[in-house]
């Protein structure tokens, strides 16, 4: 039997940023900042301090660095078979979640945020054991954003939608795993959330920095 | 919400096993689950259609406590489905540990929803008598398309539900097994050969009612 407790850290980061600056300085490694003054945006659906606003953008942001991973996968030209397969679907799921998530922000009021620059190690896009090491890294960590965030999502409504991309997110978990040989695929009996600083320190490398800038968390 | 809205009959389950009569059985399932307005979604307008119209209002006014022990009724069956596939020793090798692995994946979301409920001081739910079509446990196939149905109605539930929940503890616990029984589908398409087995943009909700009424016919009833 695997672990039985429900253990979910995320909670708490994504809930008390321990101070409006420190959240902005977060949105700000993230590629973001430039944006992030116009994000809190009052509206019927993102009103109550503007925190779902910040959080689909911050989503937005997940989902375009995936969304141009697999892309530039794809023009690389170095995936076949059943691996092409998968990260074409991964390619078309992620840029629907752009879609959506950016029809959702406007539909509320609220500005997207531009989308960042990103690079990706070159060994990533150099082979396609190169792009499956690289996504299954970049998937447990869009699901954990996304376990994170929701508990602070105040709408409902935009609580179910992050719900359906979440469990996509999962998806391509295991369809990944499956890829790398990993048997069984499915081999985890609760998905992990992760705090906002978990997921900036993930993304942080291919936002063009060496490392991960202080963002006023515990122990600094 | 009246869930017996949409309920198929179940049928006999006492006939004889057979290759048969399990055909019958795969297309009562397929009945059922249809029925409960599951299948046929459009996947890619799947996000409009829960901006539109979500379903978690369907599962407000239940109360976190009744919503958990829902969930625990569809964790005992998809758990004591897959028990009962390992024993029949349908599968063997890849297979079988992932199917064994998703089985201890249910119990253990069983255990973690009744110790949650018991540590509340609400009511665990009684065991249900679950039943299944015949022929569900004969053949590696009949298992398989079956699984391949319970698991959209697990995502959907949770996913259904995580709006209605007051508790963000209990959201979080939620979702995190939500995304599991994404997690299963997905392996579950492995085993059924599906390519590529990652093969929806978004994992549909459904509405209370429709839950009740696939679960229906297996033994599962809410509240």
């Amino acid at each position: 039997m695997e672990n039985q407790t429900i253990n979910v850290p995320g909670a708490e980061g994504f809930a008390q940023p321990r101070t409006r600056r420190d959240f902005f300085k977060a949105l700000a490694v993230a590629g973001v900042g430039a944006a992030a003054g116009t994000t809190l945006i009052t509206s019927e659906a993102f009103a109550q301090g503007g925190g779902d606003a910040d959080i689909f953008n911050f989503a937005l942001t997940l989902e375009f660095l995936e969304r141009d991973f697999y892309q530039m996968a794809l023009d690389r030209g170095v995936l076949s078979g059943a691996a092409l397969g998968v990260v074409t679907n991964l390619r078309d799921h992620e840029q629907a979640h752009v879609d959506a998530i950016t029809a959702a922000l406007l539909g509320a009021g609220a500005t997207p945020v531009a989308k960042p620059e990103f690079t990706f190690p070159p060994e990533s896009l150099a082979s396609q054991a190169g792009v499956i090491k690289l996504a299954s890294v970049l998937e447990p960590t869009g699901v954990g954003a996304y376990l994170g965030a929701a508990p602070m999502i105040k709408s409902p409504d935009l609580l179910e939608a992050a719900g359906t991309i979440a469990g996509v997110e999962g998806d391509h978990v295991v369809a990944i795993k499956n890829l790398q040989g990993i048997v069984p695929p499915a081999n985890v009996a609760f998905a992990q959330a992760l705090t906002k600083d978990q997921v900036l320190a993930a993304i942080a490398p291919f936002l063009g920095m060496a490392a991960m800038p202080a963002t006023g968390g515990p122990g600094e | 919400m009246d869930v017996d809205t949409g309920r198929t009959s179940p049928v006999e389950f006492d006939r004889e096993h057979s290759r048969r009569s399990f055909l019958k059985t795969a297309a009562w399932a397929t009945a059922a689950l249809s029925a409960a307005g599951i299948g046929g979604f459009a996947a890619s307008t799947r996000f409009a259609n829960a901006q539109a119209g979500p379903n978690y209002p369907t599962y407000q006014g239940l109360g976190d406590a009744a919503i958990l022990g829902f969930a625990l009724q569809l964790e005992r069956l998809e758990g004591t489905f897959y028990a009962r596939g390992v024993d029949a020793g349908l599968f063997s090798g890849p297979a079988l540990a992932q199917i064994a692995t998703i089985r201890d994946h249910e119990m253990a979301h069983v255990d973690a929803i009744a110790s949650t409920l018991a540590a509340v001081g609400a009511p665990v739910p009684p065991v249900p008598n679950l039943t299944f079509p015949p022929g569900t446990f004969d053949d590696p196939g009949a298992f398989l398309k079956l699984a391949a149905t319970f698991e959209p109605v697990g995502i959907g539930a949770y996913g259904g539900a995580a709006g209605a929940l007051e508790s963000k503890d209990l959201l979080a616990a939620a979702l995190s097994i939500h995304n599991v029984e994404c997690q299963h589908r997905v392996a579950i398409n492995i085993l059924n050969g599906v390519l590529p087995p990652n093969n929806l943009a978004f994992e549909p909700t459904l509405p209370f009612g429709a839950v009740g009424a696939a679960v229906a016919p297996f033994g599962v009833t809410p509240g």
